[in-house]
């Protein structure tokens, strides 16, 4: 602690209390008589009390355009805006009134003397009433400067474990100023729980106990964000009472610690047909193949699981689903980056896919793999002149023996969307990916949940001012700039700009692919950085500037790092010293946003979550396997495959999703597996593999770009048009937030497997399974035999024929009415008879069709026929079973199939039917 | 201390709370959680009960269609023609003669403006009624309504014919998608539509398939009923074969159940034969439909192709689109909006085009008890703008959600718990519901 210090204007507020005195209740303190009561602070005291009273709230005074002419800063932490805003109606000087205090409008409206919108907040005399009042008679001062900074929160107790419902707990919150100032500050904290079903608190700080489990309850005053651990234990199994659980590995060591405080028992482990089939579509995105699931069940190896974890991690599958899963994190998105504006065959984001691709696949460091993204700059080297950059890009793709993309040290595409043009939208984009901080809250206000304040954020912002994406690449030759090039490549296409019949796209687009297939240079936009710093202007200049653009900024902000030191950039490209930052063991984020995600990956829930929300208010729910695995990440030097191994090796990961009485509705303390959908690209590939033939199920594990888990489902520029990807949730990775892919089953979703040709065709498809099947044992395949497209002719031909049946009626001829007439009489006999004619032969038109269509679509079999079974008949249901849901039908399964089979037209149709019905039990669709 | 209440709404307890709420449900993910949160009423007394949604894709131009401009000097305007309508003082394109005649059912929109030129920015800003952001994607029209109005058994509550686009639910979560067809229906023929047609297989067979997988879904036994997932996907698989199963549902797609009388209120393109696609699934139930009609982005030879193609197509579509409404007693109950992305410029380019022009554009809107035969709005003498007052795309899209009885300020909370409104910045317009 400092010294003491009573120098400054604060002296007497300080110095006139003991600490003692400031650990007093506020009601002690600032009731009774307003002559009698402390002398309040504006920052320690007024602005904390208007926010914890509601009056800075979002729907009232907080809100953008404030109300009844009256704005305060949302969440109340821009003192300087907000005394003003108190203080300042020079027009009126009535909401603040020097010099009789008790008609100052601050105080009159809260307490409904006048007119106020917002009701009566408190009453007159009471200490509230008497913290602003003294305020204003002290003269309404702003005091930032002489407060100093704000230290840190402490709460008391430091947590609550409670016996039963009902149970209550008093807190008090106090605050310590840089300056030594400590302060019972429990009447100027905002309170929060973090679930509503475990413990309430009121504004008085009072916990009160709701129900069985564990949260957190938050205090919040001025910068600090506290939360404490609020528990009722879900059973009495606790402590001393608690089994024994088996915790081998430090993450299960961790969790029992966790569970036992909490009276949780683990779900019993796995077996083994679970765990491969859960470890292989979380570590590959992709299903165990029959033989798979065979090979492993009857391995008797006692460390078949962990040699499974290692083998499939050296998979191309592993490296393939995991840099998707990076590129969502990265917001790859193709929609957003169009690098080249006529060169129709580049796809950045493809380039972006295979260079994260690459060094997942090498396991090359995570913090290495940032760096190449973060310090992207197109021109490979500082020194490249325009024609060498434009050379080199030309390298990359033209179509005999290209460089690879890949190899690249950077890869610059992070930098070149669309939707981060500004140093804001950067900074956020950046926070988002690389740290899981969600700061986009701070833009305008203060974050509410976390300590972020606007300066906070446009420090930070200032990192990315400098860097720059355009078509107007720096330090051009005057003979080779883009501007040349670009006339170039105009003059080739034979474009005229004067001709205002020319398409200038049309013409120049062929001309630059088929520049860019023979390697030569086209036009590129570029990602670099702009050297040169902020000009100084005149106040006179500033003033004229900001008429044009009202949002002009002169001030140089010197960038400074989230919760960091300010950086003195000394070096020419300040993301230098922010990857530095970055990969520094004391970062508070970096390892753990990887981590964290990691973990949500493999437990549907990241230990902080949601999983890119790290802030103070959200703290993880098992802080030891956090310090664990984020500790031992960076010391592994950022070993990706460390962190997996070190989760999937857990007897946490590997728990059943079979519950107990304990844990049934535990989904937050990892003492079971919590089911969950496959994701889009996992699903479309499971579907395929289970219904491909068995060369096509090889094919599939080594050839990643038949696989929509790689970069086979990006899409490009025009985003991705894949109906079933969209419908099960593929991300757009537009929005900064991991929540963009989503994984809830929908209605849209199970219409697509159980009934959509794009599902059903597959099932039947050449190539496939079944079609194999059909091969074998000779049997024209029940669907498959269909000839749609001749069905589809003769029912179209069919409603023609039908509508010229409807049209003829119109042409029946009409009697003539003088039934003398012979003439007449021999006419209408003769048209009758053309009429019936034609009618007839529509009909047997008709008719015709229809015995067609009818001849093409299978027919039922017989009541009581049935199919004959082949000799393997048992193996083929077994790999049915073993396809989808990855285990062995059980003897009453293999039993209905057998009789499913028999009542089939022939045992291809049945053994369709019977892979179409399991591919939509949940049993497939879910992890689990 | 005097109680209060917190203004922010919503806090951040109540999405933290998830883990709470899904103690009982497991596994209630936050979206949903979200949504449940949200979910709210309509107003019973809005006349619109559902919703159609053309999309004229490519930015029509209004100078050529409903804002023509005798009196413009050469440079601005065009080659057609203006004739009378049904309705004394409202005049439009010559090559609109059908649409001429129901001129009462519908309101013009005039000098709609906003600031976008780019064909996605102009699409993502008139199909959510928000000015687009870089980090963040709103909800379509649909994905709202499905959200507030929701569905029936039998079918879904937004289909989009035949595709809706790029990530249509925005921010909400996918659950409120469109169904979307994937095709156009083809005239007097029964739309095999994806998911719902029964290609080659009967009734029994759905029954003997629904039955099998019964049979074979039994690995979780009775946790089935107690996980969120599980059970929802239950629910889910009952609620398709309902749909299935329904006749209802496959005749609404089929066309050639509707009478005579209403099939030769169209003609036989495609677009003609959406919007009687988009009457029968209204009558059926469905709460949205979004159709498309493209070609509009006339940067060169602007005449010829919107009089040989584009606006006979318009012509023919809308003015069935409308009269059968009516005749089927559903254009009271059914809001129609009709729009492009944006207009196109005035001023004639070398080209004998016009290109994109989002300061002044055009809309239609009809039906949900809005106020048909009137002109709103104006753009000034050559078209380049809004005359006096301004009507933007969120003043459109408020008024559009007001029919549906959907209150357009109330706040969706993203999936970061960022409250937004329905549509951020529109007023309603008073004419149209005068």
């Amino acid at each position: 602690m400092k010294p003491f210090s009573c120098l400054i204007v604060v002296a007497a507020f300080i110095c006139g209390s003991t600490l003692a005195d400031g650990l007093k209740p506020a009601e002690q303190r600032f009731g009774g008589k307003t002559e009698d009561a402390e002398s309040p602070s504006f920052r320690r005291h007024v602005v904390p009390l208007a926010s914890k009273l509601g009056c800075s709230g979002r729907e009232c005074h907080g809100s953008f355009q404030g109300r009844g002419d009256f704005q305060l800063s949302l969440f109340g932490y821009d003192f300087a805006k907000d005394h003003k805003a108190i203080t300042a109606d020079k027009e009126h000087r009535i909401r603040v009134n020097l010099d009789t205090p008790e008609e100052s409008l601050f105080l009159q409206k809260p307490m409904k003397q006048v007119k106020h919108k917002g009701g009566e907040i408190y009453e007159e005399g009471s200490w509230e009433h008497n913290v602003m009042l003294k305020w204003i008679q002290e003269g309404a001062k702003l005091d930032v400067e002489e407060t100093g900074a704000f230290d840190r929160l402490e709460v008391f107790p430091k947590e609550f474990v409670a016996k039963k419902v009902g149970d209550k707990m008093q807190l008090k919150v106090v605050a310590h100023w840089a300056d030594g100032t400590v302060e019972d500050v429990t009447s100027f904290t905002r309170f929060d729980t973090n679930d509503e079903s475990v413990a309430v608190v009121n504004e008085l700080g009072e916990v009160e106990i709701k129900g069985k489990g564990d949260s957190h309850v938050v205090a919040f005053y001025d910068n600090g964000v506290l939360p404490m651990p609020v528990m009722l234990p879900v059973s009495q199994q606790v402590g001393s009472k608690y089994p024994k659980v088996k915790a081998s590995t430090p993450i299960d060591k961790a969790i029992a610690a966790k569970l036992q405080k909490v009276g949780i028992i683990p779900s019993e482990v796995c077996t083994d047909q679970e765990f491969l089939r859960r470890v292989t579509l979380d570590v590959t995105g992709t299903l165990p193949t029959a033989d798979e699931v065979k090979s492993f069940l009857a391995s008797k190896d006692k460390n078949k699981r962990q040699k499974t974890v290692n083998e499939l991690l050296s998979r191309p599958a592993y490296a393939a689903w995991w840099t998707t899963k990076l590129n969502d994190f990265q917001g790859n998105s193709p929609a957003q980056m169009r690098v080249n504006q006529y060169a129709r065959k580049v796809n950045p984001s493809r380039d972006w896919y295979n260079w994260v691709y690459r060094r997942v696949s090498e396991n090359r460091p995570y913090d290495e793999i940032i760096e190449g993204i973060v310090m992207g700059t197109s021109r490979s080297k500082p020194d490249q002149s325009y024609k060498e950059f434009v050379n080199e890009m030309a390298s990359y793709f033209r179509r005999d023996n290209p460089v690879d993309f890949s190899k690249r040290e950077d890869m610059p595409w992070f930098w070149a969307r669309r939707n981060l043009r500004q140093p804001e939208e950067k900074a956020m984009a950046f926070a988002y990916s690389f740290l899981g901080v969600r700061i986009q809250c701070a833009q305008c206000h203060k974050h509410p949940f976390d300590q972020w304040t606007q300066s906070d954020f446009n420090s930070f912002k200032a990192f990315f001012e400098p860097i720059v994406y355009t078509g107007n690449g720096k330090g051009s030759d005057p003979d080779f700039s883009p501007k040349t090039l670009q006339m170039e490549l105009e003059k080739e296409a034979g474009y005229n700009r004067k001709d205002p019949k020319q398409n200038k796209n049309r013409l120049l687009r062929p001309v630059a692919d088929k520049r860019l297939a023979k390697g030569e240079p086209i036009p590129w936009q570029e990602v670099y950085i702009k050297t040169a710093n902020k000009k100084k202007y005149t106040p006179a200049q500033i003033a004229k500037i900001k008429k044009r653009n009202p949002n002009f900024n002169a001030r140089v902000i010197t960038p400074k790092v989230l919760g960091g030191e300010t950086m003195d950039v000394k070096y020419p490209d300040p993301r230098t010293p922010l990857v530095k930052w970055l990969r520094a063991e004391e970062n508070p984020y970096f390892a753990r946003a990887f981590v964290n995600r990691v973990w949500a990956h493999y437990f549907g829930r990241g230990l902080v979550e949601p999983a890119d929300d790290l802030n103070l208010a959200n703290p993880p729910t098992n802080a030891g396997v956090m310090a664990h695995l984020a500790d031992g990440f960076v010391k592994s030097g950022f070993d990706m495959k460390w962190v997996h191994r070190e989760i999937l090796n857990s007897d946490a990961y590997q728990r059943s999703w079979k519950v107990n009485d304990t844990n049934q509705h535990d989904d937050k303390n990892f003492s079971r597996y919590v089911i969950r959908r496959l994701p889009a690209e996992v699903a479309a590939d499971a579907i395929r593999q289970a219904t491909g033939s068995e060369e096509r199920v090889k094919e599939l594990a080594s050839n990643m770009e038949m696989r929509m888990i790689g970069a086979t489902s990006i899409g490009g520029y025009r985003g991705n048009n894949n109906y079933m990807l969209g419908i099960f949730g593929k991300p757009a990775r537009e929005n900064n937030c991991d929540c963009e892919r989503t994984v809830d089953p929908t209605l849209l979703q199970t219409l697509f497997t159980r009934n959509d040709p794009e599902m059903l065709s597959q099932l039947s498809a050449k190539g496939g399974w079944i079609d194999e099947l059909a091969r074998r044992y000779k049997i024209k395949n029940g669907n498959n035999g269909i000839d749609r497209k001749k069905l589809g002719q003769y029912r179209a031909k069919l409603v023609t024929t039908r509508k010229q049946l409807a049209n003829l009626k119109a042409d029946l001829p009409a009697k003539p009415g003088d039934s003398t007439d012979a003439a007449a009489q021999k006419k209408y006999k003769s048209q009758l008879t053309a009429y019936k004619q034609r009618e007839q032969s529509l009909i047997r038109k008709a008719g015709y069709y229809q015995k067609k269509m009818a001849e093409l679509t299978p027919k039922k079999p017989e009541p009581g026929q049935r199919a004959e079974l082949p000799e393997d008949v048992e193996y083929l249901i077994s790999e049915t079973f073993l396809r989808t849901v990855s285990r062995y039908p059980s003897n009453k399964e293999m039993e209905l199939a057998r009789a499913d089979l028999a009542k089939s037209k022939n045992v291809v149709e049945g053994m369709q039917e019977l892979l179409l019905a399991l591919l939509n039990t949940k049993e497939f669709m879910v992890n689990h | 201390m005097a109680t209060h209440t917190f203004c922010d709404g919503v806090q951040r307890r109540d999405f933290l709370k998830v883990g709470a709420v899904s103690g009982f449900g497991l596994g209630l993910g936050l979206p949903q959680f979200l949504a449940q949160a949200d979910e709210g009423r309509v107003n019973p007394n809005a006349k619109g009960k559902s919703a159609i949604f053309v999309r004229l894709a490519g930015g029509p131009t209004h100078m050529d269609t409903f804002d023509l401009k005798p009196e413009a000097p050469d440079t601005h305007r065009g080659e057609f023609k203006e004739i009378k309508t049904n309705v004394p003082g409202v005049r439009f394109c010559e090559h609109l003669p059908k649409l001429a005649k129901v001129a009462d059912k519908f309101a013009i929109l005039r000098g709609v403006s906003h600031t976008l030129a780019a064909h996605a920015l102009g699409t993502q800003y008139l199909m959510t009624g928000n000015r687009p952001l870089p980090s963040l994607r709103y909800p379509s029209y649909g994905a709202v309504v499905s959200k507030e109005i929701g569905g029936t058994k039998e079918l879904p509550a937004f289909v989009a014919v035949p595709k809706q686009g790029n990530y249509p639910t925005g921010f909400l979560p996918v659950e409120y998608g469109p169904f979307e067809t994937g095709a156009t229906p083809t005239a007097g023929q029964a739309m095999q539509v994806r998911g719902l047609a029964l290609r080659g297989i009967t009734l029994e067979d759905v029954d003997r398939r629904k039955d099998m997988i019964a049979k074979y879904d039994q690995a979780f036994g009775g946790f089935a009923k107690e996980d969120k997932i599980l059970a929802g996907m239950d629910e889910f698989s009952a609620k398709a074969y309902q749909m299935m199963r329904s006749t209802k549902a496959r005749e609404a797609f089929d066309l050639t159940k509707e009478s005579a009388g209403i099939t030769r209120l169209f003609d036989d393109q495609s677009f003609s034969q959406s919007c009687l696609l988009a009457t029968r699934l209204v009558e059926s139930g469905v709460k949205f439909v979004t159709l498309n009609l493209g070609g509009w982005d006339t940067h060169q030879d602007n005449w010829n192709r919107l009089k040989d193609r584009n606006l006979p197509e318009l012509d023919a579509g809308l003015s069935g689109l409308f009269t059968s409404l009516e005749e089927k007693g559903l254009l009271e109950s059914t809001s129609v909006f009709v729009t492009g992305e944006f207009g196109r410029t005035p001023k004639i380019n070398k080209r004998t085009g016009r290109d994109h022009y989002p300061r002044a554009m055009f809309c239609l809107m009809a039906g949900g008890g809005m106020k048909g035969g009137q002109v709103i709005g104006e753009s000034d003498a050559k078209g380049e703008g809004p005359k006096d007052r301004v009507i933007s795309p969120d003043d459109v899209a408020a008024s559009f959600m007001h029919s549906l009885g959907i209150d357009h300020t109330k706040e969706y909370h993203t999936p970061t718990g960022r409250p937004v409104m329905i549509v951020r910045d529109g007023t309603v317009i008073p004419e149209l519901f005068s």
